[in-house]
């Protein structure tokens, strides 16, 4: 290498470049096209993780911390990449993150490389005969390329002893199974990578990653039909929640779909599609017509073929955990349904849990609304403020002065909307949310304000400021405009998210709840891991308990955390609960602690009659909920929460 | 040099067992038959088996054979790849994470089977210390 260029490049722009790419969190959200801003065009032609920007920010990352070395294959990456800045956008939106800073750093170190320093990588015997299999373009043992999964799929202390490949179909995807199989070589799809990426800097690393083998990258399988005769939609495994949904509502239907980056294939396979519209239609294999499937065999199988073993049903109990899908999910049939006219949101805020829960699971058992959750204040200050900063302070305004700390959000037509203004005082209307939306950069700044002391000293401040006198007033002061919440972006950023305010979509509560462009924002910088699980709503009282849990977990190992959403099903006959833990992912004292909240979480969530925790429902997605989730789990014995414990102890270790 | 699942494997594990093993401190006086399946053996793609019968913490049976039955039934069968055995020999996985990442195929009560795991660390403590060569 040659250290006179190294030390000639900008220390700053390095340093800055680390910082940014130290930030990213594999969210995912610049690999499909949620801004009308076109794709990365290297990530797009390429494929590999290696050449989208997120990839770019761990390489850049792995290379300055020495987790890798450099290969020729470098070159080709960053000279891939035209700076064409349509990742900074992206990632702005989301994260506030630039990573073509990172980009350029890497380009430019790239440049100052002496080639004779590369590392290089001799294609083995199980390299040729994966590429014999799906070609040389989209197989490889080249580090560089491995290191861009770390963090997403591949334990950060796993080491680079991989191969990465890309099979177009399920015939490929079968033979290179069938190929690991006869040579010893463990293997694991990754699709959007979000979930292993929430895991990988915690103890659940090595229970969700894969140590050694192949990493299967589902990305090239983009076939996407829709069929308006029937209602339905086939993806392949490599179609985002996004892509399906934008393609759905051409033909004014929608899918039932989790966060925008989530691969509809694998998000089935793994949750089973967890969505506020689970109430109205449904979740788990409620939500697919019919699958592909390729097993650990490489057998490709169809949910509609005659002679298979039922697909829908599970084994019951605590025990019951996986740590991978029962297959690879390449190809489903999805249910769409149909989008009305007149669907609206309403939007009721409240001060306290049990107010809000009352009212959700009442609308949800008389079946009104389409989408139907209760949101804490954690979650919709984060959805909505552009920048962690003002996420922060719109919280803090929220809670100390409107005490508005849940919002029980409703999406439905115009006749049920009549329903549920009817059976509370009041709500937030259209006007006000378009408003919260755009102007949540100046409501932040109203911190110290006489304005939100004289509200907070009202006798019901949520009345006040949203049917009350207040109202008037409050949305003159947040000068809600697309100009405005402009500003807060970097100068040159500014008139492109302009524009991107202006359209009617992004203050459009319906078309968000659909698309799920915001859920990102919470794993903006930092990292956040998602706890909680399914609790029968006839056991409501334990949900409180299992709430305060929740929060005693988080106080004693000092984290930030919050109840994030409670989202009714099956006619209000279960409930999900997501509780979350926040943490510096760079940090690893946070770690540490994060690592105790989820074992400690876990392992209580136990003790409560009448819950099943998200670990138990982990990759249970393709079964029938109803076998999922009946009987109803009771609280375990004290022998078996002594097998829980060893079993936890097991997967991921003490902690 | 000691190569899993050949005789000398199979001498020296009943040999360590016999004679490290304490049936009521390593083993919780635990009373199981296994078989292990194991696919995928290199050079040929062959598929062998072993047959492991404790009572009351004492090893009373350790047997190899080739394919993937044996005559004994036993309460437990699981099934996997050479390349899994490898991993779990080798202290690169453990066999709990195996079971839950479907890298190991159990035939059995799962609740029972994971009690017995704590036990069978004992066993598989042993196998690790004896085996050190595999066909790669």
């Amino acid at each position: 290498m040659r250290q006179d260029k190294v030390l000639a490049l900008s220390k700053t722009s390095l340093e800055d470049a680390l910082e940014i790419a130290k930030k990213g969190t594999h969210c995912g959200m610049c690999r499909f096209d949620f801004l009308d801003t076109g794709l990365c065009p290297s990530g797009n032609k390429y494929g590999f993780l290696a050449y989208w920007p997120q990839g770019r920010m761990q390489i850049f990352k792995n290379l300055r911390l020495d987790k890798v070395k450099p290969t020729e294959k470098l070159i080709e990456i960053t000279d891939s990449c035209s700076l064409c800045g349509i990742c900074d956008k992206q990632c702005n939106f989301a994260t506030q993150l630039r990573p073509e800073k990172v980009a350029k750093a890497l380009k430019d170190f790239t440049k100052s490389l002496d080639k004779n320093d590369f590392q290089k990588t001799p294609e083995d015997e199980n390299l040729k005969g994966l590429r014999n299999i799906i070609g040389d373009k989209w197989a490889t043992n080249d580090p560089i390329i491995i290191s861009s999964y770390i963090s997403s799929i591949i334990s950060p202390e796993a080491g680079l002893n991989f191969y990465i490949v890309m099979p177009k179909d399920a015939e490929e995807l079968s033979k290179v199974i069938k190929f690991a199989n006869t040579n010893n070589l463990p293997f694991l799809p990754r699709s959007g990578g979000t979930l292993l990426s929430m895991a990988a800097p915690t103890v659940l690393s090595k229970a969700f990653g894969l140590e050694q083998g192949i990493v299967i990258d589902l990305l090239r399988m983009k076939k996407l039909e829709i069929d308006s005769n029937t209602h339905t939609a086939t993806v392949g495994a490599g179609i985002t929640a996004f892509d399906l949904q934008k393609e759905a509502h051409k033909h004014n239907l929608r899918a039932n779909v989790a966060e925008a980056g989530a691969h509809i294939c694998s998000n089935i396979a793994s949750t089973g599609i967890l969505s506020t519209w689970g109430n109205k239609y449904g979740w788990s294999a409620d939500n697919f017509i019919d699958l592909e499937t390729v097993d650990d065999t490489g057998k490709i199988s169809r949910h509609s073929d005659l002679e298979i073993k039922n697909p829908y049903t599970t084994e019951y109990g605590f025990t019951n955990i996986s740590l991978t899908p029962p297959a690879i999910v390449t190809q489903a049939t999805v249910r769409l349904n149909p989008v009305f006219d007149d669907e609206e949101a309403v939007f009721v805020p409240f001060e306290n849990i049990k107010d809000a829960l009352n009212l959700s699971f009442k609308i949800a058992k008389r079946g009104i609304g389409f989408s139907n959750v209760i949101l804490s204040r954690k979650y919709l200050a984060e959805f909505i403020s552009p920048t962690p900063r003002i996420a922060e302070d719109f919280e803090f305004i929220l809670e100390k002065y409107m005490k508005l700390n849940y919002v029980v959000d409703i999406i439905c037509n115009k006749d049920e909307k009549k329903i549920i203004e009817s059976m509370v005082d009041y709500t937030i209307d259209k006007t006000t949310l378009k408003s919260l939306i755009l102007g949540c950069p100046k409501l932040a700044t109203l911190k110290d304000s006489e304005f939100m002391k004289i509200l907070s000293e009202e006798k019901d401040p949520l009345k006040a400021i949203f049917a009350g006198p207040m109202k008037k007033h409050f949305e003159k002061a947040l000068d809600a405009t697309p100009e405005n919440i402009s500003k807060i972006y970097d100068k040159d950023l500014q008139e492109f998210f302009k524009k991107v305010y202006s359209k009617p979509k992004m203050t459009d509560i319906v078309w968000l709840h659909e698309h799920r462009i915001f859920p990102s924002r919470l794993m903006r910088q930092r990292m956040f891991l998602p706890m909680g699980g399914v609790i029968w709503t006839a056991y409501e009282k334990n949900l409180f308990d299992w709430i305060k849990m929740f929060e005693e977990v988080g106080e004693k190992h000092k984290l930030i955390h919050a109840l994030g959403f409670i989202s009714p099903f099956d006619q209000g006959r279960f409930a999900v609960l997501e509780y979350d833990f926040y943490y510096d992912h760079n940090d690893s004292d946070a770690k540490n602690r994060v690592d105790k909240a989820i074992i400690e979480s876990q392992e209580k969530s136990l003790e409560i009659d009448g819950i099943l925790s998200a670990l138990n429902f982990y990759f249970k997605g393709l079964y029938r909920k109803e076998h999922i989730l009946f009987p109803i789990a009771k609280a375990i014995s004290k022998e078996d929460q002594e097998l829980f414990r060893e079993l936890l102890k097991n997967i991921i270790g003490d902690g | 040099m000691v190569k899993f699942l050949s005789e000398e494997w199979l001498e020296q594990c009943k040999k360590y067992m016999h004679e490290k093993l304490d049936p009521e401190k390593d083993l919780k006086n635990v009373t199981t038959s296994l078989l292990g399946v194991v696919e995928h053996i290199p050079p040929d793609d062959s598929t062998m088996n072993f047959y492991l019968n404790i009572d009351n913490g004492n090893l009373i049976d350790f047997i190899v054979s080739s394919g993937s039955t044996y005559e004994k039934e036993a309460t437990f069968v699981i099934t996997g790849s050479y390349g899994t055995f490898r991993s779990i020999l080798k202290g690169e996985l453990n066999m709990t994470i195996a079971l839950l990442k479907n890298r190991l195929k159990l035939k059995g009560n799962k609740i029972k089977a994971l009690r017995l795991m704590k036990p069978l660390d004992g066993v598989i403590a042993s196998l690790r210390e004896v085996t050190d060569e595999f066909e790669e």
